[in-house]
């Protein structure tokens, strides 16, 4: 079965592609810390901040319309919690944008940069992980700090994932197959229970599997590998843009939109 | 000279009683294809496992001359590998060229030399140039190689399979048995599938309910209809 996979434009060549992934990393963490700490009275400033990942994505050549349907995919969450915030807060506010002013309140002002929040640093991360392969992002991980047993599990959860959906959906297939009426509510509830415990002790089962195909090829708990990541000149420009880009916005813009 | 692999009188009961494995005597010559036949639940998979030390039950198992113990197991993976049934379970890595180098670099080998073992098995298995794919984007007879290529780049001197030929086309089994017939390793294969089983294996041993039920010529025992179908298994197809 093919799956989307969240790496699956990583595999692509770009000069953003080639960048070290723990300068990526970096670059992204800062740039989603400094969106984050931006106050919530100015919702405009966030369609500037969006420049900088939006120039990314297109030049490391990511479909849009692949990056928008990321966005809608995960939104339902932050939908709900903005959606929320004009219901409770209807304090009235003059919202400005360069030469234009509105009124408002400030629940949906709230609103409006929760939202344009989001979506700014999910720009940003979708930018991260359609340009680096996810290997290569633990691996930098790795060298960044992260316990090298949380990378582990992190490699193994993106290898397997795709087999349990796929080992998932094939019992949903089968049970479809004999279900020829509606159950009612108590022996459905029971069928999924014992759909998912199959699912589980399938797990347990591949787990001892993986565990007998680690040792049969010497593993003895410490993990070897052969890292090739190496920080270049074209990694300090990246990080010299991206700093620039962000101080430029926070000295310069920040204070004529205001 | 040491056998390739020599089991003597060798039993082994699941944890629940059931005998898994009753009396097993078994000498491999090095350089041998040797197929492992028998219907499902003979025994054949346990028997791959005791082969690389994963099984311990009563009786003595010999690998290149090395005992299977606890002090033994490291230099006995290096001597003999095991491929998995399902590949799967055995590319657990982000990339193929990770997956490829795990062993040799298990085994302590330079990073360059590491390279080199990756690339000689992976041309081996015709993946070369595939080496930065993730293996879940592989296809099953992609994956099928990939999975003997990790265990080649060890360059052991014994290779088990557990059903290679498994959810393979025709076109990936022929390539698979070209494969494993170039190879100079000792082969010990566990299949049901008797056509190819006769394609590959001189030698073939017949297990049933954990027991060694015959043991000689492939051609031989997989030609003799009454035994085959005894044992719920069928004669290869002549070609």
């Amino acid at each position: 079965m093919h799956h989307a996979y969240i790496d699956k434009f990583a595999y692509q060549d770009s000069a953003i592609h080639r960048l070290d992934s723990r300068v990526k990393f970096i670059v992204v963490l800062v740039f989603t810390a400094v969106v984050i700490s931006l106050p919530r009275t100015t919702p405009s400033i966030l369609a500037c901040y969006a420049i900088g990942p939006f120039a990314v994505l297109v030049w490391a050549k990511i479909p849009l319309r692949f990056v928008f349907k990321q966005i809608l995919l995960v939104s339902p969450f932050v939908l709900v919690l903005a959606l929320s915030c004009p219901l409770y807060d209807k304090t009235p506010v003059r919202v400005g944008f360069g030469p234009f002013l509105w009124a408002g309140s400030t629940g949906w002002m709230r609103c409006f940069t929760i939202l344009g929040k989001f979506v700014v640093t999910m720009l940003a991360l979708i930018g991260l992980v359609s340009t680096t392969r996810f290997n290569d992002l633990l691996a930098g991980l790795q060298r960044l700090g992260l316990p090298r047993l949380l990378t582990i599990q992190l490699g193994f959860l993106y290898r397997y994932i795709f087999v349990l959906i796929d080992r998932a959906h094939h019992i949903l297939r089968a049970r479809a197959g004999r279900r020829l009426r509606n159950l009612g509510f108590k022996t459905e509830l029971r069928t999924a229970g014992s759909m998912l415990g199959s699912l589980f002790i399938r797990s347990i089962d591949t787990a001892e599997h993986i565990s007998i195909a680690m040792q049969a090829r010497g593993f003895d708990g410490s993990w070897h590998t052969l890292s090739k990541l190496q920080i270049r000149r074209q990694d300090v420009l990246f990080v010299l843009i991206a700093a620039t880009f962000m101080l430029g916005l926070y000295l310069f813009v920040r204070p004529f939109l205001q | 000279m040491s056998k390739a692999i020599e089991i003597e009188n060798f039993s082994y009961k699941y944890p629940d009683g059931t005998p898994a494995l009753s009396d097993i005597t078994l000498s491999v010559e090095h350089g041998q294809k040797l197929v492992l036949i028998g219907p499902n639940g003979a025994g054949k998979s346990t028997l791959l496992l005791v082969m690389a030390g994963f099984t311990k039950g009563n009786g003595k198992v010999l690998i290149d001359g090395l005992e299977v113990n606890r002090k033994n197991l490291k230099k006995i993976r290096t001597r003999l590998g095991s491929c998995m049934e399902n590949p799967d379970d055995q590319l657990f890595m982000p990339t193929l060229f990770d997956d490829v180098a795990f062993g040799p670099l298990n085994m302590g080998l330079a990073p360059e030399e590491v390279k080199i073992h990756v690339a000689e098995a992976l041309q081996t298995v015709g993946l070369s140039g595939m080496a930065d794919k993730a293996p879940h984007h592989l296809s099953a007879g992609q994956k099928r190689g990939a999975a003997i290529a990790t265990i080649l780049a060890m360059r052991p001197k014994i290779i088990t399979l557990d059903e290679p030929d498994g959810s393979l086309d025709p076109r990936n089994r022929n390539n698979l048995i070209k494969l494993l017939a170039g190879l100079s390793q000792t082969l010990v294969i566990a299949t049901c599938n008797m056509n190819f089983a006769a394609a590959l294996a001189d030698r073939a041993v017949l297990l049933d309910k954990g027991r060694i039920i015959a043991d000689g010529d492939a051609k031989k025992i997989m030609s003799d209809s009454k035994l085959m179908t005894e044992h719920g298994l069928e004669m290869a197809s002549k070609k």
